[in-house]
């Protein structure tokens, strides 16, 4: 594994990617610059800027982004907690959090219909509590908690792990030197979990920007997200050329990620197992 | 020191609450598969019945074959490529390091849609037939990253002296690998595969755009489900699967471990004993799921061990069949029956019509039935190989004929029209008319107590049926009214939904609802059995509504012409339809069928409506893809709006 | 004697019914440099995270210059820590790590380059404040913390087995390095290790710890020579322990031989420990001496012989010695009585860990 010729071991992969990844890829490029006569346009990329598809970008990133924060909000004191109780019982905890992606995604979100509805479970504990019910089903409300719990694990995931690296005594150095908890959060919690930070952001917020079947079952179909757009356009619009186009729309905010990851998270720190 | 407990107070309390919100819908799911009503919102009594039917569901238990045998698979070969591909990536300069770290990133990153679209693409242009090894092949793809990922940093940590140590004392490099380097990097592997495991798992859009005839994970399955309403016997399944998983982390949670010498110190041995117990858990775990893949394949190995060469490829929407039905007709024929779900007519298209699965018998809706054979897609079917035809009402050969004008194409098989559900205590309580025109779906006294259809044409079928037009029209200035209508409707509808109307009526979400007629056997069935204080009653608008038609085609590609032609011949006898109309409740158009049927239902005007009823009432035709897209663009402008 | 700097007065912790801490009380005076000297495991550590606010005790406090600070967290102490394995901040650099507590506390910009300035100068890496962490070699690191603690000007400055990740020769260099620092700077030094010729070579006083009770304190030459106890006599150095009967004053018999010695009011015939340290055997002629034996091993150690003797009742004295007796050669063992160390034997276990605390 010294000698020179063990790079060539991730050539069998780089085969793969270059027939499962590249070329998949290229074939969108391909349809997303072309119409159904095989010509080349630039008409479906550009029809992002039509109104509903603007609005439904928008949408989308301001969901997928409002998500983005909860979870990092939930997330942080969560993974520092968890921090506090890992020795001994760490990754039984984390296999807590794993667990629920063992249950079938849409079967848990379509619970979440149950739970959300009119008369659904948890208006049912607040009426019986006498309290005031809780309307957020079909509404832009039960997309942002459906995206949260379904992408909340990939934001403590990193954190906790970027976490578990921090030496307790970096943490008592700080305080030594006279930070008090918040300088030392700032100072030192903060800047020293930025990969994880990262990793936690684009693995939460790629797939809420793109997801249409949170939006689906929580959002009664009512707000179109540009994940739906793209879906219809492939399987009930049968325009694949438009959706390619959108789909390359959607690949500048993955480059995006892709960079902020490269810049940040250099070795692989923040990786989510 | 009171602080501290206040703090602890509190950050366990904050544990607690984020738990009850990650396994609230857990416990839902539970919960719901005890009981003893299929309706989702509806609690009908303790049962454990579902348990039961979970074992004898073939679809069931060969999606979680499939399933566990696809995450087993994939995760193991990704552990392999990717811990293979880490090393050489780890020895590489850092431009094409830097480059083939970014490409890996790619599956993970890109969103999952697009991954599934452009694999579908090149499996499809690469002539490989969607199936088994087209799902693996996807699956591996979004695997191998996982496993890179968790490997690359154990191999930096790696001591390189230890191997060269190895090589030293006389051991091969491959040799000097497994026994030293191997060792160090193994929890990344196995980090690695279990969560290239869970993701394969939890994984439902790319395996739906990469599978093929005969193929169900679960999550596809449920997909397929959610139309006509989940099986409970799903919530058993995932119940069971959630209760092993948790007692197998608790019990090697709890395993005693045996302290040697005195710690060094404190924490650090608490985090080696953590580190430990994570491997070993890992470990575990990932046994047991395979141990859990060895059982299940056993069980079914029977079942595939003999190959068939009498075969038919069903290509049906979902819960459209009783499995008894398919049972049968494999024991009368000697005929393989691999039977597959769609959940909409255009999702069934492009697979038709991508050839990439060749399917013998198709059942779609009248106005795709058009657009297929329009499109040269469909094979005519010989009727003298269907004598049983003759049980067919002959008005609905008629009806036929609006899309397939000779009758050349298509069998009925189900038929039906959509109308009004409406929940009678609501409507009493608000003091409102009973609904009996479309035009009611713009009362504003209704205001979020209205689900509609989530479907372009049922959804435009209604604004222009209460604007007197057509429902086929193509002309601009109608659909354009017809898009106002619906954009003006939106602030009143509480949601838009395909299957889901049964369910929430029956649970008393909603006032009024758009329905498709054949769920109401079961409705109304399932309002009696729970003793509800309302009932929901259908009517069929005055304005005309979609009489709709679902046939078996053939498509012009199969293979297996003449077992198709058998199995519609099959479908239509009158016992058999009588069987299928039994499971679900879909009008038949076979009126031997209808003859043995209970006078009561025979009579049931929501299930069989007079004819004089359906005057105004038409059938969808294909419009042709330039009417299609403006349907899809005028619609796409309702739900942004 | 002035008001001592640190007071721990009856302090005890435990982790999770594990007796680490039972009833210490230490007090150190300013302007010295005490080492706190024990095997693992024996609460060392616990004490020094107690003064630095890391951990609270269950009970007893700690006085700071006359002041209670038992409950300060360590932010509000006016004391600083090296760390074991240093604890720099990864994510800064060099001038950064130095500045930290600086910056906390708001001192201005050009206080703190010159503080950095000064204190890069004295741990001997000037020029070094823009380099990254990854880049120093482990003394190097070692250096920036101690410059990190020092410039916070603390009044005490806490070390926990900082030389322990060092190699030999740098650990030597830097225990110098230490002791001069302590005198440039006045400040009062507490320091951890197990390792026993770094404790007698830098400490003004040297704490000896077991089992969460300290065993003895005193200047080095007091541990060394007059070790209280067997723990302490076997712990610092190379010792013969052997059972010896106190015949009457200055006069102990060890396996029948009598030897005289200048410790007195033991009593008559009482069994006691003797402790005699190998490089205090004289070895002679057969006969010459109090106990004869057979040379059984021997090796060369550059600045003297190791050889091991064995005397009839088996016991395996070490004696080191510049005259070379070849092994099987018969010898007599011989021992000046001021180099006889006596101790009472403990009755229990119990009381040998108390030691020099009742």
């Amino acid at each position: 594994m010294n000698s020179p010729k063990t790079k060539y071991l991730a050539f069998p992969y780089i085969v793969w990617m270059i027939g499962f990844t590249i070329i998949p890829l290229a074939l969108i490029v391909y349809y997303g610059l072309t119409d159904k006569t095989g010509s080349f346009t630039l008409e479906n990329v550009l029809s992002i800027a039509t109104p509903e598809h603007v609005k439904a970008l928008f949408l989308s990133l301001a969901l997928s982004l409002a998500s983005t924060v909860i979870c990092l909000l939930l997330a942080y004191p969560l993974a520092m907690i968890l921090r506090k109780k890992g020795v001994g019982a760490g990754s039984f905890i984390v296999f807590i959090f794993i667990l629920p992606m063992w249950m079938n995604f849409l079967l848990r979100t379509l619970a979440w219909q149950t739970l959300l509805e009119k008369s659904g479970v948890i208006n049912g504990i607040l009426s019986a509590l006498g309290l005031p019910g809780i309307a957020i089903i079909n509404t832009p409300w039960a997309i942002i908690l459906g995206m949260v719990y379904n992408f909340l694990p990939f934001m403590v995931l990193p954190i906790y792990n970027i976490l578990m690296k921090i030496d307790d005594n970096t943490i008592n150095a700080a305080k030594d030197l006279g930070a008090n908890s918040l300088q030392t959060f700032l100072h030192i919690w903060l800047p020293l979990s930025v990969p994880g930070i990262i990793s936690g952001i684009t693995m939460v917020f790629v797939p809420a920007l793109t997801t249409f079947v949170i939006s689906n079952l929580l959002g009664g179909s009512k707000i179109l997200l540009i994940g739906n757009v793209i879906e219809q356009e492939f399987t009930r619009g049968s325009n694949w050329h438009l959706g390619s186009g959108l789909s390359l729309v959607l690949m500048v905010f993955i480059l995006i990620s892709m960079a902020l990851i490269a810049k940040y998270d250099k070795n692989g720190e923040g990786s989510t197992f | 020191m009171k602080t501290k407990k206040i703090k602890k107070w509190l950050e366990d309390f904050y544990l607690v609450i984020i738990l009850l919100f990650l396994y609230a819908p857990i416990f839902t799911m539970m919960v719901l598969s005890f009981n003893n009503s299929k309706s989702r919102t509806q609690w009908g009594g303790f049962t454990v019945k579902w348990y039961g039917q979970m074992f004898e569901s073939s679809s069931i238990m060969d999606a979680l074959y499939y399933t566990l045998i696809i995450a087993f698979l994939s995760a193991l070969i990704a552990s392999i490529i990717g811990t293979v591909a880490a090393i050489g990536i780890n020895r590489m300069k850092k431009l094409p390091r830097t480059i083939t770290i970014g490409l890996n990133n790619i599956p993970m990153l890109n969103s999952e849609i697009v991954t599934g679209i452009s694999l579908m693409l090149v499996f499809i242009a690469f002539g490989i037939s969607l199936g088994f090894k087209t799902i693996l092949l996807a699956h591996i793809t979004f695997n191998i990253p996982y496993v890179v990922l968790n490997v690359m940093p154990k191999l930096k940590q790696t001591d390189y002296s230890a191997y060269e140590a190895a090589q030293d004392l006389g051991a091969t490099p491959l040799q000097a690998f497994f026994k030293v380097v191997f060792p160090d990097i193994f929890p990344g592997i196995l980090s690695g595969f279990l969560m290239a495991f869970t993701m394969s798992l939890d994984d439902f859009i790319i395996t739906h755009f990469t599978r093929g005839a005969g193929i169900n994970t679960l999550s596809t399955l449920i997909y397929s489900e959610v139309r006509r309403g989940i099986q409970p016997s799903m919530y058993a399944l995932s119940t069971v699967i959630f209760i092993t998983v948790l007692v197998l982390l608790l019990i090697t949670n709890f395993a005693p471990e045996n302290q040697t010498g005195i710690p060094a110190s404190k924490a650090e041995a608490a985090m080696k004993k953590r580190r430990r117990n994570n491997n070993i858990r890992k470990g575990i775990l990932a046994l047991a799921a395979f141990t859990i893949v060895a059982s299940v394949s056993f069980a079914t190995y029977k079942k595939y061990a003999s190959s068939h060469s009498n075969e038919l490829y069903v290509y049906n929407w979902g819960e459209y069949i009783d499995p008894e039905v398919i049972e049968l007709f494999e024991e009368e024929t000697g005929i393989h029956v691999t039977y597959d779900m769609f959940e909409t007519n255009e999702e069934m298209y492009p697979v038709i019509e991508a050839g990439a699965v060749q399917y013998d018998v198709v059942c779609p809706s009248d106005y795709m039935i058009q657009k297929m054979a329009e499109n040269g897609l469909l094979a005519e079917i010989n009727f003298d190989n269907i004598p049983n035809i003759s049980n067919i009402d002959e008005t609905f050969m008629e009806q036929s004929r609006s899309f397939d004008p000779q009758n050349r194409y298509s069998v009925p098989y189900t038929w039906g029209t959509v109308g009004i559900l409406y929940n009678t205590k609501i409507i009493e309580e608000r003091g409102l008319p009973v609904p009996t025109r479309w035009s009611d779906l713009w009362n504003p006294a209704y205001a979020g107590e209205i689900l509609m259809q989530d479907s372009v044409r049922d959804a435009f079928m209604v604004a222009l049926k209460s604007l007197g037009y057509s429902m086929n029209t193509v002309d601009e200035t109608e659909l354009t009214q017809a898009r106002d209508l619906l954009i003006q409707q939106k602030p009143l509808v509480q949601a838009y939904v395909i299957d889901q109307v049964r369910d929430k009526m029956i649970g008393g979400e909603a006032a009024i609802g758009v329905i498709y007629s054949g769920e109401m056997l079961f409705i109304q069935e399932e309002v009696k059995n729970l003793g509800l204080d309302y009932s929901l009653e259908y009517v069929i608008p005055e304005e005309g509504t979609n009489l709709w038609l679902d046939s078996w085609v053939i498509p012009s590609n199969a293979r297996n012409k003449e077992n198709a032609e058998k199995w519609i011949n099959f479908l239509c006898r009158p016992d058999i339809a009588k069987m299928n109309f039994d499971y679900i409740t879909y009008s038949t158009p076979n009126k031997a069928a209808k003859a043995l049927l209970d006078e009561d239902i025979q009579n049931n005007k929501a299930i069989f409506p007079d004819t004089d009823k359906l005057v105004n009432c038409e059938v969808f035709q294909y419009l042709g893809d330039e009417a299609d897209t403006l349907y899809n663009e005028l619609w796409k402008e309702v739900k942004s709006n | 004697m002035n008001q001592p700097l640190i007071d721990l007065v009856n302090i005890s912790k435990s982790f999770d019914g594990d007796i680490v801490l039972d009833d210490l009380n230490l007090s150190v005076q300013e302007n010295t440099f005490v080492t706190l000297l024990g095997p693992s495991g024996c609460g060392k550590t616990t004490t020094l995270r107690i003064i630095g606010g890391f951990e609270r005790p269950d009970k007893g406090s700690v006085i700071f210059s006359g002041n209670d600070i038992t409950k300060l967290p360590p932010n509000k102490r006016q004391l600083n820590t090296v760390f074991q394995k240093y604890a720099l901040f990864p994510h800064m650099n060099i001038a950064e790590n130095i500045a930290f507590g600086l910056k906390i506390k708001g001192k201005s910009k050009s206080y703190i380059q010159d503080k950095i300035k000064y204190a890069l100068k004295l741990v001997n890496l000037d020029g070094f404040e823009n380099r990254s962490i990854d880049s120093l070699s482990g003394g190097q690191q070692q250096r920036i913390a101690i410059a990190r603690a020092i410039v916070n000007e603390p009044k005490l400055l806490l070390l926990d087995e900082p030389l322990g990740a060092l190699d030999l020769k740098l650990r030597q260099d830097m225990q110098y390095e230490l002791i001069r620092l302590k005198n440039e700077l006045g400040i009062t030094f507490i320091y951890v290790t197990h390792d026993q010729e770094e404790a007698l070579t830098m400490s003004d006083t040297i704490v000896v710890m077991n089992q969460g009770y300290i065993q003895q304190m005193g200047s080095p030459e007091q541990i060394y020579n007059e070790p209280e106890n067997a723990f302490v006599a076997d712990f610092i150095g190379e010792s013969n322990i052997v059972n010896g009967i106190m015949v009457r004053d200055e006069l102990v018999e060890i396996f029948g031989a009598k030897f005289p010695c200048v410790d007195k009011g033991f009593g008559q015939n009482v069994p006691v420990d003797v402790v005699i340290r190998p490089e205090d055997i004289d070895l002679l002629q057969p006969g010459e001496g109090s106990l004869d034996g057979i040379v059984t091993h021997l090796i060369f150690k550059g600045v003297h012989y190791e050889m091991e003797v064995t005397t009839p009742d088996g016991f395996e004295w070490l004696v080191h010695s510049t005259d070379m007796f070849p092994v099987g050669q018969k010898v007599s063992i011989h021992v000046d009585p001021f180099d006889i160390q006596i101790m009472n034997k403990p009755e229990s276990e119990d009381e040998e860990a108390l030691g020099v605390n009742e």
